[in-house]
């Protein structure tokens, strides 16, 4: 089963946002690469919808981007 | 001669359009140098850099057509270490303030709660206008040089100038074109690719310039605020402090109009506080039309004293190089003022410690 590890990063603004994900998809690789847990980011910031998938697909994981209640929702896995 | 109803709607609608072109865009000159230096994307640096060539192009044939008149640069001042100096600080505070005076306006329209604090650090960072103006001024006089130019195009000429930046940026921008390297896909709704914000964003910023006989600009309006708050909070202690009661006068839409730092309804009153506003309340709209306007509650201490000294570096580094990055990007760089390309170079290494600084305080 996987687990969701959640990210609240809403009121953050950039760079803030980018650096804490991509701190965040560090401290967890191993399980986010056996496909043991994703990564649920949600923020309020625009322009992480456009950064945070950039780098997380660049280092091999694939993204899903979702609106909920005035805020993202992007979730990063591990591609298999 | 314009009315001053034209000159406020004028403006009003500038801003109001500006806030919602940034907003839907997240256009940030502030990213644009801090993502190069922290994460290696160019994309932000890439959409400026077509915006400030298109405003090249645009201003050249403005000038060419008569339609603006004003050879060589007669905004810009010869260039001095101020400049530079400017530029540095400028560059450093717009980086740990989350955005550039513009971004920050912006931003803080949107809902953004640190950006707010941005704006505090600018407004008190505005009060030390009397502190710091005489030293800029001493600066200004040790380092300047250069006395008799203003701009590059005095060398070469403004046509053989305007041409030769044309050609290569061109190279550059059908270069990039052809590699899908002006454009990333973005999935917040709504979202307006950078390359049109671009586009956009030049449409407005010379359009005005036309109107209103100059370029586009909020540092004095910045300023204003701080000297008519420092007024109205100790109204003794300021009434006789000589850079807030000088006087002088400024050409606005074919009107000559007074200024002085402590009338809100002089020239600088009735231009940039109306596009201060409209930028806000542009972002502001735009954000409640995307239900996105949701401000939060207190940021995290560190992060509020990154914003409001950035902020303050922000109106230090405007007072220092006699305006911000709107002015000296949109304003100087299409007309290759010697004192904006003084402050581009001082942005950099200013931009890159606050990268640095912001780094090293969000991975602790």
């Amino acid at each position: 089963m996987t687990k969701d590890i959640m990210l609240d990063i809403r009121g953050q603004i950039c760079p803030a946002c980018l650096l804490i994900t991509l701190r965040e998809i560090a401290n967890n690789k191993f399980s986010l690469k056996r496909g043991q847990s994703r990564l649920v980011v949600k923020t309020d910031h625009r322009d992480a919808t456009r950064t945070i998938p950039g780098a997380a697909v660049s280092m091999g994981y694939e993204t899903r981007t979702e609106k909920t209640d005035g805020y993202y929702e992007i979730t990063i896995e591990y591609r298999k | 001669m314009c009315s001053i109803f034209f000159i406020v709607s004028s403006q009003l609608l500038a801003g109001l359009a500006l806030g919602a072109i940034l907003q839907r865009s997240d256009f940030c000159m502030a990213g644009a140098f801090r993502d190069i230096f922290l994460f290696g994307d160019y994309l932000k640096a890439r959409a400026i850099f077509l915006a400030v060539s298109l405003l090249v192009l645009i201003v050249y044939l403005e000038r060419v057509g008569g339609l603006i008149g004003s050879y060589p640069p007669s905004f810009f001042a010869s260039p001095s270490g101020a400049d530079l100096l400017g530029g540095a600080l400028f560059g450093m505070g717009m980086v740990l303030g989350g955005g550039c005076m513009l971004g920050t306006l912006y931003k803080m329209g949107s809902g953004k709660v640190l950006n707010l604090f941005t704006f505090a650090g600018m407004i008190a960072g505005g009060i030390f206008y009397p502190v710091f103006l005489p030293l800029k001024l001493k600066l200004v006089s040790a380092t300047g040089f250069f006395p008799r130019w203003t701009a590059l195009e005095q060398i070469a000429g403004m046509h053989a100038t305007a041409a030769g930046f044309l050609l290569i940026s061109a190279l550059f921008i059908a270069r990039w074109a052809g590699k899908g390297l002006l454009s990333q896909k973005g999935y917040a709704e709504g979202y307006l690719q950078l390359w049109k914000a671009a586009l956009a964003i030049v449409l407005v910023v010379s359009a005005q310039y036309v109107f209103s006989g100059r370029p586009l600009s909020v540092t004095s309006g910045i300023f204003k605020m701080s000297a008519l708050m420092a007024h109205a909070a100790t109204p003794a202690a300021f009434a006789s402090v000589q850079p807030f009661t000088g006087n002088s006068v400024r050409l606005v839409y074919g009107r000559i109009m007074p200024e002085r730092l402590m009338n809100a309804f002089d020239a600088v009153g009735i231009t940039q506080f109306p596009l201060i506003a409209g930028i806000v309340g542009g972002s502001f709209l735009s954000a409640l039309q995307l239900r996105e306007f949701k401000p939060l509650g207190v940021p995290p201490f560190g992060q509020i004293i990154s914003s409001i000294s950035g902020g303050a570096l922000m109106s230090v580094g405007a007072l220092m190089a006699s305006g911000c990055n709107l002015w000296h990007f949109f304003g100087g760089l299409p007309v290759f003022a010697l004192q904006s390309i003084l402050f581009l170079f001082g942005i950099i290494p200013g931009s890159y410690a606050g990268s640095l600084i912001i780094k090293k305080a969000v991975c602790r």
